[in-house]
């Protein structure tokens, strides 16, 4: 048998996150920020959060504490520097001295941009846009996790206002997964936040970065979706598998923040922007075709990602030659049954999510000019498979 | 700015009333434990004259003050740590992980692997700290609440076990 372990010529690996979850997790914040030499921390959230009393747990988890804390829910769906400059006059007026951002997307991304001015100025802020142009370590940054969130809040990335931010130094200090927070809103962002991580870490396990630390947190990340997903989709009230679905969805970050962007993601993201889906589903979907495309090209690792898919019994009885198609085979069954568990309501091919075939050519023409790594044609084949099915 | 708030920190005086009390009751234990059972005796044996732990949650309290005097006796030395020398800090993180272990939901070993405790001191003490309250649990508790808050439920004799439950109850309620 193939030994599985692969250690490449060079790799770098950087993870500076701690992550704390479980039962009460929230209630050790207090204590981590003393570790962090914080006293006062200012607390955002989107307006969603204040809504589903997400903001009160948070309140709640600091009593007894002694310590105050601020709490802005306003964050809209697009954030702009106008808000990052009101935050960063309150957080320097009060007193403030660490950041804890309540979800993922537009929350967790005003925070790592409030971080940058409340670590410098908020001029800084535009400077910082593209890649590993923040040259110091930032303040205290917490991230509490919502299954809203794919994972990216805990990335070395950020998108704010029309820019792209990449950098270590935008990774939390802390990454905190509490139950209370991970109650799934409804399955159609579950399922696209879940196949997101998915696709990263995915791509961190067969992608020509690859390396042992990334494929230690990649490897849990896939094993964690491929167990709980199907399940929290059935029941939303799955308690345990949504509390590891949100590890999962930091562990792939954590991966992909050590690996480049595969195609899923880029493809994904493309085609999100295009069709105005949640590009997470458009990951999800893109994925098992990407992996064929990569198999008939020769693609090393995909047959060792069986293992974390199906498990050691599945992987030791299927021949080596098989264990590719097979891995591919049961990326395509696990949409096949988010489709089924969820009535229909989860697409499983691009084309029952009602986009016409016309936005084909206009995809893949913009997943090549953002670095996608297959040629134009390549891009359109994919995508019509995405579309059409096998 | 519309949409902020600041917070004070409220309390959770309950619990932390139901808190101060277990370990009140669990510090008069040990003292009693130490007269009485012969494995909480030779673990503070092993402890130099004079040493003390306290059991604490952070970050103010309450707290459990437990040590050694010159003469061997083992002394409940109060909830106040104001003046004391500790020559050993186990503080419980907060006062939900406090809970967890004062309702029995998770033993203190399991406390300690789960990063609800901080070690302030010897871990070789601490462990022994550990050892004793289990072997305390084990005298104050019926068996099936007790299996839970122990790492692994002892098989004792029907003689120490029920004729040194009644002595540490009565010890503990009278104070000798």
């Amino acid at each position: 048998m193939r030994l599985l372990m692969y250690l490449p010529e060079h790799y770098e690996f950087f993870c500076p996150v701690k992550i704390n979850s479980g039962n009460r997790a929230l209630e050790q914040i207090p204590c981590e920020l003393d570790a962090l030499n914080a006293r006062k921390p200012l607390v955002i959230a989107g307006k969603d959060a204040g809504e589903r009393g997400l903001v009160d747990v948070i309140i709640d988890a600091f009593k007894d504490s002694g310590i105050a804390i601020g709490i802005f829910d306003g964050v809209p769906a697009a954030p702009d520097l106008k808000l990052i400059k009101e935050l960063f006059n309150i957080y320097r007026d009060r007193g403030y001295d660490a950041v804890i951002a309540v979800g993922g997307g537009p929350v967790a991304d005003t925070a790592k941009m409030l971080n940058i001015a409340v670590s410098g100025k908020p001029e800084d802020i535009e400077g910082c846009a593209g890649e590993n142009l923040i040259k110091r370590p930032l303040r205290p940054l917490i991230i509490v996790p919502t299954l809203a969130g794919t994972g990216y809040e805990v990335s070395k990335y950020a998108f704010f206002d029309g820019r792209s931010y990449e950098s270590h130094f935008l990774m939390p200090h802390l990454a905190v997964i509490d139950p209370r927070m991970t109650i799934p809103e409804d399955a159609v962002t579950t399922a696209a936040t879940s196949l997101a991580a998915l696709s990263h870490a995915v791509e961190a396990y067969t992608g020509s970065g690859k390396n042992p630390l990334a494929d230690a947190y990649a490897y849990t990340a896939i094993q964690l979706i491929m167990e709980h997903l199907v399940n929290v989709i059935r029941n939303q009230r799955d308690r345990n598998g949504s509390l590891s679905l949100a590890n999962a969805h930091a562990m792939a970050a954590c991966a992909f923040s050590n690996v480049a962007p595969g195609v899923a993601h880029k493809l994904g993201k493309v085609m999100g922007d295009v069709c105005h889906l949640h590009p997470g589903l458009c990951m999800g979907m893109l994925l098992p075709h990407i992996l064929e495309k990569q198999m008939s090209e020769g693609g090393y690792h995909i047959p060792d990602l069986l293992l974390p898919l199906a498990g050691f019994e599945a992987y030791a009885s299927t021949a080596e030659n098989l264990r590719a198609r097979k891995a591919v085979d049961i990326l395509h069954d696990l949409l096949k049954d988010l489709s089924a568990v969820s009535g229909g309501v989860i697409p499983r091919l691009w084309k029952d999510a009602q986009v016409s075939e016309d936005t084909l050519q206009d995809i893949a023409q913009k997943a090549v000019g953002v670095g996608a790594s297959f040629d134009m044609d390549g891009c359109v084949k994919i995508v019509r498979q995405a579309r059409e099915g096998r | 700015m519309k949409n902020f708030r600041e917070v004070a920190a409220g309390k959770k005086l309950l619990k932390k009333d139901y808190v101060a009390i277990m370990m009140w009751f669990m510090g008069k234990a040990i003292q009693a434990a130490a007269a009485v059972d012969r494995a909480a005796k030779k673990e503070f044996v092993d402890m130099p004259d004079n040493f003390t732990f306290a059991l604490s949650v952070m970050p103010n309290g309450p707290h459990m003050i437990v040590g050694k005097d010159q003469r061997g006796f083992v002394r409940y030395r109060g909830w106040d740590p104001e003046g004391k020398r500790i020559d050993l800090k186990m503080k419980i993180k907060n006062i939900e992980a406090a809970m967890l272990i004062f309702t029995f939901q998770e033993s203190t070993a399991l406390a300690t692997a789960r990063d609800r405790l901080i070690v302030d001191g010897e871990v070789a003490y601490a462990c022994a700290v550990v050892r004793i309250l289990d072997i305390v649990e084990v005298y104050l508790l019926p068996k099936i609440i007790a299996k839970l808050a122990v790492k692994r439920y002892p098989g004792w004799s029907f003689r120490r076990k029920y004729l040194g439950r009644v002595l540490v109850y009565v010890r503990t309620i009278f104070g000798f």
